[in-house]
């Protein structure tokens, strides 16, 4: 049985919407009660996609208020408060009992409430004798937001910058491993699985690995019940085999993180800014906010499409709409001069049918435009960017290792600032060894179009002190087909034809190779060095029992750093293609445009530095 | 510590560790609660599933009449729907032998009341809904809350009407079905003016003796068949059927049908009258449902997300703010015409001065 957390997390949610009694299956557990919804921004962040008004409403939930914005008095009225468990919403909870706000408090934690805010929680409601308002407390184990059925994100912001910053104190990146520990403590209890630890040696994954494997060995050792729990809640949830939990640091590959992409899904996230499956598109001056997840069934279909392709298939379906509508009215309208009793009969349960089917069809139309608008956007944007040819550029070097000479020409040509500087740090990720009067020409250019390179100059420091960085992406060469440039001039309905089909796969990401090594667990050189955490095996005998070799059928890849769509398009196409299909979660720290990463990478050049305000004294 | 531990606690529930650490701190401060039983009230209540009449608060009488009686009708809602879960049960049954007439019947006026009923109370409970938030100790969120109740509840009703609704006209066509194949069995040859014209071939073929007719038309129940076989079916079906019986006796299928005759013109009527009271239903039930339709607000919220209105106040702040410069645009102009205004006046108060007086 396939590990969909999605649907783990919701189960859990409309659990705690149910005031945790469990919910008999299809129906509400207590319909009866009606409740009040109180969230912090954590929260409202991780319930935001997964869960809808209606759904709300559903469970009997009448209002969902934040935690910190004005609230009245609804007296009478049990409220679900489901926050994280730190101390400012502590004491908002205390006043709020004291204030005697809802009748009774049912406390639900993100995660796991320490012990100490704990005490502090029964101190102020003793203090302000409202001790009976608190109806329950309960640790969720929810700290993580999944947006696609196979893919989560911890959001916890910054995160490549705290563990990459030269002048972090210890104190402070123990603190966010400890962070990163616990978001994927609560994963995996939620999935009810103990999964065997993969990492790299060194660094912040195997710090993460560390902490983890013996969170989870406490765990299984005091309350044993809480993965036992879940497998039971779960039904047939319990399988023999245990998943591979691979964790990985974004310095692995820094490039898929930068470079620019030409499938649907990625390009939505890069240009568009798509936030918690929303995008915002601009069309007449107005914003018009457009979902995007898993009920959408052509976005679940081409979502690791490129973008030609998505183009063509979105005519496809206008075209097949049309038809059906025409069907449809055809038979309506056609046979009405036959009054033959039964042919009434018969056109009226066609009418009946038609008026049945319309519903289906103004969803299919919804989505139709829906698809329609974002990819205009998208060819706007691609136009005036003309992002197809840094694509191509830098998927050519990627994959050849060598540049082309036109690429500095690209650097003072169409683009803006942030395209340029990726452009440069693909550039640089990608040659084994730079010529330093290319680099130069690169810097140059750079400088020439007013951009601020504090982002390349710390690549390029962090190159020269690790050559073994670009190491992963030399391997993986394989031919690509030449990008057509040619196409966007044509308007979006006749792109259609005459396409020539790009490759998006044609490359294979380094970390969907090293997944898959370990995934098979066959000894190959590039995984053998990374160290194995078995929670459930006895300690000291890390690493020699058999069963955490593999082969497995489910892994859990997490990256540490940021993550984005296209690794987890990557991987799912992996996971696809092997037989029998095997299941891949993805998750990551925080979900990052190649925009947002390259800022981080600024950062980071400022903080070391280079670069910085005053380009010229950093060469 | 270790009582946090108690019995039946999953990884998750704190709630009886919170109690142990209140019970400990209640302890060393020495401090005596009236509510020391509050938690095993609270746990009493919750095992119930009563969680949200814990400890009904004294002060808010109109607020728990309110809630009990919004309870009480999300509960008779509930019983409603699995009445006519089980009126849909009797309506599918397509057999025409032990058709449940009566208790189908019965259950479709039990289950008309009971919505007309609930209609009465929604309505009531809006006006006391209303009364509430006229009142001056009410927040603005409460009766946010309260208006949400009804309209969850109209909702509710809404969807079971239309259910109700659907099940009477699967009823309906059911019977239509029911007197459609009657005719076709029934129906002489000596009546060349059948409406349903396809169906001539099946009438003659009904005519002709049973054996041929139950091979022909093998799907449905044909009528000489059963009277062959009367015995062992209809040994438990009614006063109809029993009829039948004495007749089906007879080879010759024409003369059987002849002497039902009159036996089925007052079947037939029987079903005209049961055929007229389900329309009738249906024409009552859909005045009440425009009624609904009418009071309950547009539930667009289908597809809302909870951080939707985030960006709404994000507009209403740049709104706001338009507005505001548009203000100080106006004030400024308006400056100006004052300015203007008191040179005009001073002028002509100049001019008055100088040259009139």
């Amino acid at each position: 049985m396939a590990l969909s957390l999605r649907q783990r997390q919701r189960d859990a949610v409309v659990r705690m919407l149910n005031l945790n009694h469990p919910v008999i299956s299809g129906g509400t557990a207590d319909e009866e009660v009606y409740k009040v919804l109180v969230y912090d921004n954590f929260c409202r962040d991780l319930l935001a996609p997964l869960i809808r008004v209606n759904d709300l409403r559903k469970h009997g939930i009448t209002l969902y208020l934040g935690i910190d914005k004005e609230r009245q008095n609804v007296p009478d009225v049990p409220a679900i408060y489901f926050v994280q468990p730190v101390q400012s919403n502590i004491q908002r909870i205390i006043v709020d009992a004291s204030r005697g706000m809802y009748e009774a408090l049912h406390l639900n934690f993100s995660s796991s409430l320490p012990r100490p805010l704990l005490e502090e929680l029964a101190t102020g409601t003793l203090k302000s004798d409202s001790l009976q308002r608190v109806a329950k407390v309960y640790d969720q184990y929810l700290e993580f937001v999944t947006l696609e059925n196979g893919m989560f994100s911890l959001a916890q912001p910054l995160s490549y910058v705290q563990l990459n910053d030269p002048a972090a104190q210890d104190q402070d990146v123990e603190a966010v491993v400890e962070s990163i520990a616990n978001g994927l403590f609560s994963v995996l209890a939620t999935l009810g699985v103990v999964p065997v630890i993969r990492c790299a040696r060194g660094g912040p994954a195997e710090m993460v690995a560390g902490v983890l494997d013996s969170r989870i060995r406490d765990h299984l050792v005091s309350r044993n019940n809480l993965f036992t729990e879940a497998g039971h809640m779960g039904g047939l949830g319990t399988t023999f085999q245990r998943p591979v939990l691979c964790l990985f640091d974004r310095n692995f590959e820094l490039s898929v993180a930068v470079q620019h992409v030409w499938s649907y899904r990625p390009l939505v996230h890069d240009i568009l800014n798509m936030r918690l499956n929303r995008v915002n598109v601009q069309t007449d001056g107005k914003r018009i906010p457009y979902e995007l997840d898993d009920s959408d069934s052509f976005w679940v279909a081409n979502a690791n499409a490129v973008f030609p392709q998505v183009a063509q298939e979105v005519e496809v379906r206008l075209s097949r709409y049309k038809q059906d509508i025409e069907e449809i009215s055809k038979k309506t309208g056609a046979n009405a001069e036959d009054f033959d009793d039964n042919e009434l009969m018969g056109s009226t349960t066609a009418l009946k049918k038609a008026t049945g089917s319309l519903p289906e069809l103004i969803e299919r139309k919804k989505i139709i435009d829906k698809h329609t608008t974002v990819a205009s956007a998208l060819l706007g944007e691609i136009k005036t960017r003309s992002l197809d040819s840094f694509c191509s550029i830098e998927d050519e070097m990627l994959s050849k290792g060598s540049v082309d000479k036109s690429f500095i020409a690209h650097l003072k040509g169409k683009g803006t600032k942030e395209d340029k500087l990726r452009l440069a740090v693909v550039y640089l990720l990608a040659v084994e060894t730079a010529p330093p009067a290319e680099l130069e020409a690169v810097e140059a250019a750079l400088r020439e179009s007013e951009v601020d390179p504090s982002a390349f100059l710390y690549v390029k420091r962090i190159k020269s002190l690790n050559v073994s960085l670009s190491s992963a992406q030399a391997a993986s060469k394989s031919n690509l087909g030449v990008w057509g440039g040619q196409f966007y001039e044509q308007a979006l309905s006749s792109i259609t034809a005459g396409v020539k089909n790009l490759l998006s796969g044609g490359r294979q990401a380094a970390l969907t190779r090293v997944v898959e090594a370990l995934m098979e667990g066959k000894p190959s050189p590039e995984t053998d060095s990374y160290l194995v955490f078995d929670p459930r095996a006895p300690k000291g005998s890390t690493g020699a029992a058999s069963v955490s070799k593999g082969p497995f059928k489910e892994a859990i890849v997490f990256m540490i750093g940021g993550g984005n769509y296209l690794e987890y398009g990557s991987l799912q196409e992996f996971a696809q293609r092997q037989q029998p299909t095997k299941n891949i979660i993805y998750g990551t720290t925080e979900i990052l445009s190649g925009n947002n990463f390259i800022e981080q990478l600024a950062v980071l050049g400022r903080k070391m530095g280079v670069g910085g305000s005053t380009p010229a004294s950093s060469s | 510590m270790s009582i946090a531990m108690g019995p039946s606690t999953s990884g998750r529930d704190r709630t009886s560790e919170f109690h142990a650490i209140v019970d400990r701190l209640k302890k060393t401060q020495g401090a005596t609660l009236p509510y020391a039983n509050g938690s095993s009230n609270g746990a009493v209540a919750n095992g119930n599933g009563e969680t949200a009449r814990l400890l009904p608060q004294p002060s808010g009488n109109l607020q728990s009449e309110f809630s009990k009686r919004a309870s009480q009708i999300g509960l008779s809602i509930h019983q409603t729907s699995q009445k006519l879960s089980k009126l849909a049960k009797l309506a599918k049954r397509t057999s025409m032998f032990d058709d449940p007439a009566v208790e189908i019947q019965e259950l479709t006026s039990v289950v008309k009341q009971d919505i007309t009923a609930l209609n009465a109370a929604i309505s009531d409970l809006q006006q006391i809904c209303e009364m509430r938030n006229d009142g001056a100790n009410q927040t603005k969120q409460s009766s946010e809350h309260s208006t949400t109740v009804v309209d969850t509840l109209k909702s509710r009703l809404m969807n079971t009407t239309k259910e109700f609704k659907d099940v009477l006209t699967l009823r309906t066509e059911n019977l239509k079905v029911h007197d459609n194949r009657r005719q076709l069995f029934t129906a002489s040859p000596n009546k060349p003016a059948n409406p349903y014209a396809r169906q001539g071939p099946l009438a003659s073929a009904a005519a002709a003796p049973p054996s041929a007719s139950s091979s022909t038309t093998a799907a449905l129940p044909p009528w000489g068949n059963g009277a062959t076989r009367s015995n062992e079916l209809f040994s438990s079906s009614r006063r109809r059927h029993t009829a039948d019986g004495p007749d089906s006796t007879q080879s010759q299928g024409r003369l059987q049908q002849q002497q039902l005759a009159p036996v089925q013109d007052s079947y037939m009527q029987n079903r005209a009258e049961a055929l007229q009271n389900v329309e009738s239903t249906i024409v009552e039930l859909s005045t009440i449902f425009t009624q609904l339709a009418t009071m309950v607000a547009q539930q667009g919220e289908v597809a809302i997300r909870i951080d939707e209105n985030m960006d709404e106040s994000l507009t209403n702040v740049e709104g706001a703010q338009n507005q505001l410069l548009k203000y100080l645009d106006s004030i400024s102009s308006n400056r100006w015409l004052i300015l203007k205004i008191f040179m005009v006046l001073i002028t002509f108060l100049l001019i008055f001065v100088v040259f009139v007086a």
